[in-house]
């Protein structure tokens, strides 16, 4: 028990204290003994509470002796296993018309928007089924993302992109991005990236308006992938790269190569630390994006990829789903065949649900994953059961704890951290004079002068080569030095004037002229 | 100190028989050098001796080096012997002898006697005066009796007293102490003016119980000895120390206290800074806070503040508050300092004043013409200055411009009308002399720079100023009620007239001068020529243009009679010949109106001319497009059945299709939405026909690629969901099916190029022939080594740096070494203050402590403030209360002044006391 408890603790301690003995300030040492034994304090309580706070556990499947295999499990021995609310869960929508369906779920699970490719829009609660608005915009309609944020959503269609009210009013029409093959939103962020048909990676922020636009410069692609954890953006490539952005610099933060082929799907573990990508050269490659090495490669082809909130990765092509499980090790978990025929487009578990929603060329489907989704939801982050006002108090608290773009980065830890020294820094004076006379002793050591012929072999005249030597060593260090006060000088008339507030600046005194 | 003052005491003696011993023995070895540092120690410790005795003793050790070896030693210890004689009297005795007479007057005595700093005495040597003064009475008394005892211990003091204040070893003082014990016997005999030892050492002399003895049996004698006996105890005062040392002293000791007074404090500090929070909500009453209840409490303390109330509350005052307040007036008067200032005062301002005056005058009364041309220069140009600088004065100095036009206008005082001007005139301008003639042309330029319309700073606008001109224009001419038809008329009338005068009357060409060469007159025949042609082509038009109203009554546009109106009418005014070219501009001006107005018409028609044939060009476009689409309509019927095969493959091909309508075909969409059906197939067909770009092509590719897609995915569907990766032949298949795109290759060369872009590459050493080297030797030798070295260096730093990079080490991986500029002010910049360590700090602000990451059981303590303190609460300077050092402090809600006070038995009860600091500890108040 206080074991389990130490482990929780662990958790809630975020790394530990630093050592201590380092310092010799004893009032620091005092104050941060001190810190260190409230946050101890408060990770006790958080591990003890947490008993009360998550009191469900996440649902298995679990094989009986080795013969039997959780993959062989059908939808239909799942459902009749489960309960009333979780069967409702299991169910085809057949809409064969309006071609492959893609769909994003809402943060909380609580709704989704399904887009058919020839135009077909609607947005479904998804707490009772219902369709909350349907409407067809006669456009192709390459993809649908939730914003978030007064149940707005955005639709990559035929030419713009068209974000639309719930009530299926069209609010904006994002005409500078271009044919949008693929969209992604950056929660915490507010910002709405997409993709083109010319490989342009947009960024606009929906609550400000601002936007930028990056060329890639890697082709057309329409993998795109959002890490929910730091927000930055990754885009697989036809050259078998993913590059990953922000929308802070035009070069990607990180290429890698992770495919011999055409790279056709990509998905973020929830962690942040697991990514999954699939090749068209059949392989399905798991990440480590701390280290930046695969830790597995899978057989199998993906059209898409997911990661639900627990971890698992579900993979899909043509008529057929697969899901992995595991910890380290990612091996077979469920499989899922649909109607022969049926082309997959969209795979997307649903957050606080064991459910994994299919967007297929003839509709959509759902089917159960049980140990998928998170069992305890923090009303706080997500609230499945948010009334009308909760939503609407949680719209306010989201657009004031809003954080800015450059808050996107690799390491989002890193904020709040000391700068790193840059290594490019100018040498100090005396580094220089030291280096300096480190290059004439080094001289001075090697020094070996030709014997020559009588006249020519004075004395006077060795000493006078060897002086010589060493002004030639030392000159390029005194032509710096030379160079280096007027540049400070300078700097600093421009200093004087910065450092004053506006409002004194005018009373600095002007050139002789005037 | 003791020792000193005993040293003080006992040299005499020592001294004494020191002189004896060195008489009986005839030491050599007594070096002047010992000798010197006694006398100095001596001088230092002891009192001062008065400047006179100083001398002679002096005098006496100068003259002792003169004499033999053993005379000098004795007369010099004889003087030192003066000294201490003199010493004795000054210091040892006098107080019982010289005011025996006086010492019953114990009050006065005393008080007289003290020295200054007899506190000091009394406190620095309490128990060592006493034995001193018993030993000093049992010396005094037994001094024979006690003998070599006594004397060998005061010895041993002596000696180290004397080392403690020479510094040196006791050994060198050694010998002194063993000459003590040697029996001296007097070389002189004893007499009145050669006191023997014995009377010196005060035991032949009268002492206090010699003169009490008679007074044995009197009455009071009891009471005159106890008191005598109470002087005695304090009846001896050693000299004062100099000042410097008393003080120094006086430090030691007054830190020493202090520091124990202090440290009593250190627990109750130190408790207080370890406090992570300190609580000052002890005393929440607050009681009245308003000023009325603050200044009722308030007390005089300070003398000024007594003063002040003294006054304030005085009786006269408050009775005169009370009854009168007219009364206090009276209290107001002026001083005569003030009034007197204030008188000086003006007269200063008045004698000013008469000075500026005087000079003044003296400057009016200058008759000098270059003074006052140059004044008035200076005047106009301080003014020229004034109106750059202040707009109110340009303002004014615009306003007298035009007082003065107005003025010049109304009086035509600088016009030809003078008496003088019209003789001239008269007389004719031929005749006149050269300087007459400047004289009018100055005075007419003269009204011409008066009445010339300035721009006026006024803020009336230009147009009504404009306006107003024109009417004065009217007024002058008298002309107010015509019609501007009828005026434009006249105007022309007028100005044939005026051309035909001027082409008749002959211009009066000055027939001196240098118009009067050849070549200029016939330049100016030229001129004239060509004046006189422009001026018939200016009257034809006139009668043309006179015809041309009269015969379409008022079709000319106004605006341009008058715009040029004024215009006119200046130029009309003048009569002078260089004025004719004007006209004939003034003409070319109408001339010009005139074709403004035709071109105005031309282009008005010009336009119509051009809109319809922007019409004809829109026309003309819609027509390029209309075919377009009638041939497309017509096209239609042919391209359905197109559709139709287009149509056959499936759905799928059509949707991907509608992508590439380009905006043309958009707005065709538009108009062919009435058409339903047939619209997706015209679209997909038109943008097949289109064939503008290599779209089409593309989505053939992407035909293709959907295709073969779909053909692979078939070939998948055809394997189903069964592993088949193992067989070795598929493995293979896809190996061949990817070779052909060099990716690795790819990635590795755009890593490449990223390193270089870094770090570029350094450049190849370059022979250049000839240069650095002869071309022989060159061809010889091949690069020189420094060169190579060079680029050794250059390759070897970029190597260095390259491997620095994240990516150095993974070859599939390209990290960005770009510097997030934008990030860079989310991080950092320095280590802040206390911390020395980057990992402790970074370790210091993991935890985020709001409520939302924290139960809200810890939240509390994880931000309560430093200090608790309720507004208003009054923070008392701190109080000292037992504290427990090895108490824990943590947990401790109560810090500082909430705590109790505690006793503990083992510390002194003295440490009960309750104490204020007068500074108190300043805390920090949030």
């Amino acid at each position: 028990m206080s074991e389990e408890l130490d482990l929780k603790m662990k958790k809630y301690l975020r790394g530990g204290a630093a050592n201590l003995e380092v310092l010799q300030d004893k009032k620091l040492k005092g104050q941060l003994a001190h810190r260190e034994n409230l946050y101890g304090k408060s990770a006790k309580a958080a591990a003890k509470f947490e008993k009360w706070l998550m009191p469900s556990e996440g649902g298995y499947l679990e094989a009986e002796g080795p013969v039997e295999k959780t993959w062989r499990f059908k939808q239909e021995d799942i459902g009749q296993a489960v309960d009333i609310s979780s069967a409702r869960n299991q169910y085809d929508v057949v809409l064969p018309e309006l071609g492959p369906y893609t769909m994003d779920f809402s943060s909380s699970g609580q709704y989704m928007a399904v887009a058919g490719r020839k135009g077909h829009l609607a947005i479904v609660d998804m707490k009772n089924f219902e369709v909350r608005k349907e409407f067809q915009v006669r456009e192709t309609v390459r993809d649908v993302v939730f914003l978030d944020h007064q149940l707005l959503f955005a639709a990559a269609q035929k030419k713009y992109t068209y974000i639309y009210s719930p009530e299926g009013i069209e609010i904006h029409c994002l005409k500078d991005h271009g044919t949008v093959l693929r969209l992604q939103y950056l929660k915490t962020h507010f910002i709405l990236a997409s993709v083109n048909k010319f490989g342009h990676l947009h960024y606009q922020d929906v609550s400000t308006g601002a936007s930028k636009s990056y060329r890639t410069g890697l082709g057309r692609t329409d993998v795109m992938r959002v890490n929910t954890v730091n927000g930055v953006v990754a885009l697989g490539h036809s050259g078998g790269t993913v590059t990953m952005w922000n929308p802070n610099s035009s070069a990607p933060l990180v290429k890698m190569l992770c495919h011999h082929g055409p790279v056709s799907a990509l998905a973020f573990h929830p962690n942040g630390h697991l990514m999954a990508t699939a090749g068209k050269e059949k392989r399905i490659k798991l990440w480590d994006l701390r280290k930046y090495e695969a830790l597995q490669t899978l057989p199998g082809h993906a059209n898409t990829l997911d990661f639900s909130q627990k971890g698992l990765l579900a993979r899909g092509t043509c008529s057929f789903a697969e899901i992995l499980s595991g910890a380290e090790h990612y091996s077979r978990y469920m499989n899922h065949s649909m109607v022969k025929g049926y082309q997959i487009k969209n795979l997307l578990f649903r957050p606080y649900e064991d459910v994994l929603g299919i967007g297929h060329s003839m509709g959509w489907s759902s089917i159960l994953v049980p140990g998928s989704g998170e069992p305890n939801f923090d009303s706080w982050v997500a609230n499945p059961f948010e009334t009308r006002k909760q939503r609407r108090e949680k719209e306010v608290h989201l657009l004031l704890d809003k954080l800015p773009p450059e808050t996107i980065m690799l390491d989002p830890s890193k904020i709040g951290t000391v700068k790193p020294a840059r290594n490019k820094e100018k040498p100090t004076k005396k580094e220089r004079e030291a280096e300096m006379e480190a290059a004439i002793e080094d001289v001075k050591g090697s020094i070996t002068l030709k014997n020559k012929t009588k006249g020519r072999n004075k004395p006077s005249k060795r000493a006078k080569k060897k002086q010589e030597i060493i002004t030639k060593v030392k000159r390029p260090f005194l032509e710096q030095e030379m160079r280096e006060p007027q540049l400070s000088r300078k700097k600093q008339k421009v200093c004087v004037e910065d450092e004053l507030p506006k409002s004194l600046q005018r009373f600095t005194r002007k050139k002789a002229a005037t | 100190m003791a020792e000193t003052k005993r040293k003080a005491r006992d040299e005499p003696k020592h001294m004494a028989k020191k002189s004896k011993k060195q008489q009986k023995k005839h030491s050599d070895s007594k070096t002047p050098a010992k000798k010197d540092k006694k006398s100095d120690a001596r001088k230092r410790t002891g009192p001062r001796l008065p400047n006179s005795l100083r001398k002679v003793l002096d005098h006496l050790n100068r003259n002792g080096p003169s004499n033999s070896e053993d005379e000098e030693e004795i007369e010099s210890d004889e003087g030192e012997l003066y000294a201490e004689d003199l010493y004795e009297y000054q210091e040892g005795v006098p107080q019982e002898e010289s005011k025996k007479n006086r010492r019953f007057d114990p009050v006065e005595n005393f008080e007289y006697e003290l020295p200054q700093n007899f506190k000091d005495e009394n406190v620095l040597s309490d128990d060592d005066d006493e034995d001193d003064v018993d030993e000093d009475n049992g010396g005094s008394k037994t001094a024979d009796a006690n003998g070599d005892e006594i004397e060998e211990e005061d010895g041993g003091r002596h000696v180290r007293m004397l080392q403690g204040i020479t510094g040196m070893p006791s050994e060198a003082f050694e010998r002194k102490k063993k000459k003590n014990n040697v029996v001296i016997s007097e070389v002189y005999p004893e007499s009145e003016y050669n006191p023997s030892r014995e009377i010196l050492d005060g035991d032949g002399r009268i002492s206090m119980e010699d003169l009490l003895g008679p007074l044995q049996d009197k009455p009071g004698f009891g009471k005159l000895r106890k008191r005598m006996d109470q002087m005695k105890k304090s009846e001896v005062i050693e000299a004062p120390l100099p000042q410097a040392i008393r003080e120094k002293v006086e430090r030691g000791t007054a830190y020493k206290l202090s520091k124990t007074d202090i440290t009593k404090w250190e627990p109750i500090v130190k408790k207080n800074r370890e406090a992570p929070t300190i609580y000052f909500d002890e005393n929440t009453d607050l009681g009245f806070s308003t000023v009325g209840a603050i200044a009722s409490e308030f007390e005089p303390r300070t003398e000024f503040e007594k003063q002040m109330a003294s006054l304030v509350y005085d009786d006269n005052v408050m009775e005169a508050h009370r009854k009168d307040g007219s009364r206090l007036l009276e209290l107001n008067k002026v001083s005569v300092e003030d009034e007197k200032e204030r008188q000086n005062r003006i007269a200063k301002m008045r004698s000013l004043l008469f000075c500026h005056e005087m000079k003044a005058k003296h400057i009016k009364k200058i008759k000098s013409k270059t003074y006052h041309r140059l004044l008035k220069k200076n005047r106009l140009k301080t003014s020229a200055m004034e109106i750059e600088m202040d707009p109110e004065a340009a303002k004014e100095q615009a306003l007298k411009q035009e007082f003065k036009r107005a003025e010049e206008r109304m009086t035509l005082k600088h016009k030809n009308t003078s008496k003088w001007a019209t003789r001239i005139l008269r007389r004719g301008l031929q005749v006149q002399d050269e300087g007459t003639r400047a004289a009018i042309s100055e005075q007419l330029h003269q009204h011409a720079l008066l009445s010339r319309k300035m721009n006026s700073m006024k803020d009336n606008s230009s147009s009504s100023g404009s306006d107003d001109s024109s009417d004065d224009d009217d007024d002058v001419h008298k002309n107010p009620a015509v019609s501007d038809q009828g005026r434009a008329s006249k105007l022309l009338e007028k100005a044939k007239e005026k051309t035909l005068k001027i082409l008749e009357v002959e211009d009066e060409v000055p027939k001196s001068g240098l118009l009067s060469l050849p070549f200029m007159e016939r330049g100016l025949k030229k001129r004239k020529e060509a004046a006189d042609e422009e001026a018939k082509l200016a009257l034809q038009e006139y009668e043309s243009s006179l015809k041309q109203m009269e015969d379409s009554s008022g079709a000319e546009n106004p605006k341009a009679s008058t715009s040029s109106g004024r215009r006119v009418f200046g130029a009309a005014v003048k009569t002078h010949a260089p004025e004719s070219r004007n006209m004939v501009k003034s003409d070319t001006f109408y001339a010009n109106s005139d074709s403004e107005d035709d071109m105005e018409a031309k282009e008005n028609t010009a336009d119509v001319g051009n809109n319809k044939s922007n019409d004809s060009q829109k026309d003309v476009h819609p027509d390029s497009v209309l075919p377009h689409e009638n041939t497309e309509i017509v096209q239609d019927s042919v391209f359905k059945s197109f559709d139709d095969i287009v149509r056959d493959p499936g759905p799928k091909t059509t949707y991907e299709v509608a992508i590439f309508a380009s905006d043309r075909w958009r707005k065709m969409e538009s108009r062919d939405k009435m058409d339903a059906k047939s619209k997706r197939s015209v679209k997909s067909v038109g943008t097949e026909h289109n064939q503008d770009s290599e779209e089409p092509m593309k989505e053939v590719g992407d035909h293709s690629d959907s295709e073969s897609e779909g053909q692979m995915v078939d070939g998948v569907l055809a394997l189903g969901p069964k592993p088949s990766y193992e067989l070795p032949s598929q493995a293979e298949l896809i190996r061949q099916a990817f070779a052909g795109d060099d990716v690795e290759e790819d990635f590795e060369n755009a890593k490449q190029e990223v390193l270089n872009e870094e770090n570029p590459e350094p450049e190849k050493p370059v022979l250049l022939p000839g240069w650095g080297q002869w071309t022989h030797v060159q061809k010889k030798k091949g690069l020189p080594s420094w060169m190579l070295k060079d680029h050794e260096n250059a390759q070897r730093k970029r190597e260095e740096a390259l491997k620095k990079r994240k990516d150095a080490r993974l070859k599939h991986v390209i990290i960005s070494e770009k510097l997030d500029v934008k990030a860079q002010k989310l991080l950092t910049k320095t280590l802040p203050y206390p911390f020395t360590s980057k990992e402790v700090f970074e370790q210091s602000i993991r935890m985020p402590i709001g409520p939302e990451f924290n139960p809200a059981t810890t939240v509390g303590a994880l931000n309560r403030p430093e200090v608790v303190k309720k507004p208003g609460v009054i923070i008392r300077p701190i109080e000292f209360k037992e504290v427990n050092p090895h108490e824990n402090t943590e947990g401790h809600k109560s810090s500082g002044q909430k705590q109790k006070m505690k006793k503990s038995k083992g510390n002194g009860t003295k440490m009960t006391k309750k104490t204020k600091m007068a500074g108190g500890k300043t805390m920090k108040v949030k």
